[in-house]
């Protein structure tokens, strides 16, 4: 006991470094996106660690009542059959949501957003899944993990919870942390409350030994941050198992009047397979002789292999690792009835009758072993089967798929710096909904600056294109071709204000209306669509941006976001961009660049009021997606 | 597809559209580019949409999934599928109460190969008159 024992502390120690770790980086972040994701280490640190707190108590008490069980008289071997373990995977988690009608077609103000993701738990292992942005322009809750747990038992308890976090309050607390740190030290005795005082710093979030040698784990520190509230949980078992999609109940904690609330339907939809070691790993391997029905003289030299619900007869032991099809294969599953044959005249050994109905027929087999030993140990074999295939029950008519989960994508980390564009973080989950809150927020910037009277000339690419940047799908792989934009969409809504169409141009079948891009003719050069957010935003922020872009198109990245600039935005567009706040007639399609004549962003008069400028900025539109 | 004038079309009620609607069931196999699986269209709408700017609706109250873009030579179009279709189904999956964003995930599961989609489309006739423009 005592190895297993080091291995917890060992694991113990480690998510201590990391809950540190996790700490310093949350204190030290700046950005919502980061201490987000450090916020969500630490709460998974600190749950890992009580899961192994709690872990390394059971095996004490196990090992003491063991002790005492050894010491007592009446401790008879325990007869106790086990049965195996198999792998439990979790994947395809979907939670839907239910959205109130208000909360969902309101128009003003900034979209509540939460930050969400779940915690899966079978014993002591803890498994936790990407964060996930949730605003009210989502209808469900999906993670894409897929989450495996080796080594569980047929009595597993998987517990899902799932935790969220209001993504938009303002973190700077610092003297609640100083608060807490002196009332923590005033309710303790002095020298350990020095102590806490000490730890209670920001940046200093180890935990405190004492005398004994066991590490004194402090209740968590205060940090400054968001901080994760537990919003749902459930709990799955073995008849939750299904090779198929299963809709669970959630027990919610939490209403309306939480920071944190999401309004959850109530379930949890997901898949949750299990694959028991019986299944999947041959139980037993060895020499027989097998005769089919009663013919006595029929007997076969075979290699047999006991895996799942099959014994595999191969002619030699080879084939088995050179994959060759076995010779035949003989059904053991729940209606297979195994006995032991009497002792037959000519064997010394007794033989193992396995019975099976195929079609109305029942056909029997008969083994026979090499030695007695090795028929007990058969046996054993079969009924170890029989046994697993009871407890694990369902799991074992079949073989479920479980898909090893990709390698997880490493979130972005964008670098601090001036522009507007790196402002944002860009998280997994393919929402950038943020940029339309920066967008937003900038706007009133400069709607109460262009009320003054000055109208920075690039204002006119925002009249009549809304930002509701999305990202698109991932990159096509060719160098060749263009990103997709669809980001601060000169492509939508470019109807409502403007009346002259683009005739000119031969695609655009709808006055005004956007098409998307082609990513069908790589030869171009470039469209005007490719316009990336970009670019858009480096002309907000030079103003008569006069440089050319980088014009190196971006190799697809693994992730599936790449509103990354780098797609091909040559200088023309941006001073036919510029040149046109001061027209007002349809340019786009007039331009030499824009030859496939798709309308780029169309200014009309530099005035407009604030309510059409708030409306253009909303984040519906008519977005358009290439699949 | 020819319009052959004498010959019966389906008419589907759709809401409280009275339209000509023919409803089709596309099967779309996914071409491998690279690392990605790609359909060959693009789409539109959705329930967080402005549904206003769909020039292919009938119904400008309309927030369901259009076909806006059918690429050339793709399986889409091999398949079948024609711009200004409404996408209702997805292998089994509704698709005329969903975000954009929504249908765009729902279109491209990476552990699909095949997509059938149910779609529907405006009358033979004026499927012509597109598709002549």
């Amino acid at each position: 006991m005592p190895k297993q024992d080091s291995n917890i502390q060992k694991k113990i120690d480690h998510e201590i470094r990391m809950r540190d770790g996790a700490c310093k980086l949350l204190a030290a972040c700046s950005q919502r996106d980061q201490a987000l994701e450090a916020s969500k280490s630490l709460l998974t640190c600190n749950i890992r660690i009580m899961a192994f707190m709690s872990e390394l108590q059971r095996m004490k008490e196990a090992q003491v009542m063991q002790r005492v069980a050894l010491r007592s008289a009446d401790a008879g071997p325990t007869d106790d059959r086990l049965p195996c373990k198999g792998k439990v995977a979790i994947s395809d988690l979907r939670i839907p949501l239910m959205w109130k009608d208000t909360e969902y077609f309101k128009n003003k103000g900034e979209l509540h957003r939460c930050a969400v993701f779940c915690l899966l738990q079978v014993g002591a292992e803890i498994h936790d899944t990407d964060m996930v942005i949730v605003d009210r322009t989502l209808t469900d809750i999906c993670f894409d993990n897929t989450i495996v747990f080796s080594e569980a038992s047929p009595g597993f308890e998987l517990r899902v919870e799932m935790y969220s976090c209001c993504s938009e309050e303002d973190y700077s607390t610092g003297s609640t942390s100083r608060k807490l740190a002196s009332k923590l030290s005033s309710s303790l005795g002095r020298s350990a409350g020095k102590k806490l005082r000490v730890a209670m710093d920001p940046g200093a979030c180890s935990p405190i030994s004492n005398g004994g040698g066991a590490t004194l784990l402090l209740p968590l520190p205060t940090v400054v941050g968001p901080k994760y509230h537990l919003l749902a949980h459930t709990t799955l078992s073995l008849s939750h198992v299904q090779d198929s999609f299963r809709t669970h109940d959630l027990s919610i904690s939490g209403n309306e009047e939480c920071s944190h609330w999401v309004p959850l339907y109530g379930n949890v939809c997901c898949r949750l397979a299990a694959q028991p070691h019986c299944m999947t790993q041959q139980m037993m391997s060895g020499c027989l002789k097998v005769k089919f029905g009663g013919d006595p003289q029929s007997w076969t030299n075979v290699y047999g292999v006991l895996k799942g619900t099959n014994l595999f007869c191969y002619h030699r032991q080879e084939d088995v690792e050179a994959n060759i099809e076995p010779a035949f294969t003989i059904s053991i599953n729940k209606k297979t009835r195994i006995r032991a044959s009497e002792k037959d005249r000519h064997n010394k050994a007794q033989s193992i009758c396995i019975s099976n109905h195929y079609g109305g027929e029942e056909v029997t087999h008969t083994l026979s072993a090499d030695s007695r030993e090795d028929t007990h140990r058969w046996m054993e074999a079969f009924w170890q089967q029989f046994y697993d295939m009871s407890q694990w029950k369902q799991c074992c008519d079949d073989l479920m798929k479980i898909e090893l989960p990709s390698p997880r994508k490493p979130t972005l980390v964008t670098s601090k710096q001036g522009s507007l564009y790196h402002e944002m973080v860009i998280d997994t989950s393919d929402d950038i909904s943020t940029v339309t809150d920066i967008l937003a927020r900038r706007m009133e910037e400069l709607e109460l600056r262009s009320q003054l009277g000055t109208s920075p000339p690039w204002m006119s690419l925002f009249e009549e294109s809304p930002g509701c940047p999305r990202t698109h799908n991932r990159l096509p792989h060719s160098p060749l071709r263009c990103p997709r934009p669809g980001l601060l969409s000169s492509e939508a809504s470019l109807t409502s204000d403007s009346d002259s169409p683009c005739s000119t141009s031969p695609c655009s079948r709808y006055s005004g209306w956007a098409e998307p891009l082609s990513l069908s003719s790589p030869s171009s050069h470039f469209r005007p669509r490719t316009l990336s957010l970009d670019a858009k935003l480096s002309t907000l922020r030079g103003r008569g941006y006069g440089g050319v872009l980088q014009c190196s198109c971006q190799p697809p990245s693994s992730s599936s976001l790449a509103p990354i600039p780098a797609q091909c935005v040559p200088q023309a567009t941006l001073s036919c961009s510029s040149s046109t706040s001061s027209n007002s007639s349809s340019e786009g399609s007039h331009s030499p660049e824009l030859s496939d004549g798709t309308p780029f962003s169309r200014p009309s008069s530099a005035r407009q009021s604030l309510r059409n400028l708030r409306a253009k900025l909303d984040p519906r539109n008519w977005l358009q997606s290439q699949v | 597809m020819s319009f052959i004038p004498g010959q019966p079309v389906t008419a589907v009620v759709l809401h409280f559209q009275l339209s000509c609607a023919l409803q089709q069931r596309i099967e779309i196999c996914k071409l491998r580019q690279g690392e990605h699986l790609i359909l060959g269209f693009s789409i539109g709408g959705g329930i967080d949409q402005d549904p206003g700017q769909n020039p292919f609706s009938e119904d400008k109250s309309d927030k369901g999934i259009y076909v806006t873009r059918v690429t050339p030579g793709g399986p889409a179009e091999v398949a079948g599928l024609m711009m200004g279709d409404k996408v209702m189904q997805v292998n089994g999956w509704d698709m005329t109460m969903v975000t954009h964003d929504q249908a765009r995930k729902r279109l491209t599961k990476k552990n699909e190969d095949i997509v059938r989609l149910l779609v529907t489309r405006k009358s033979l006739e004026q499927a012509v008159r597109h598709s002549m423009m």
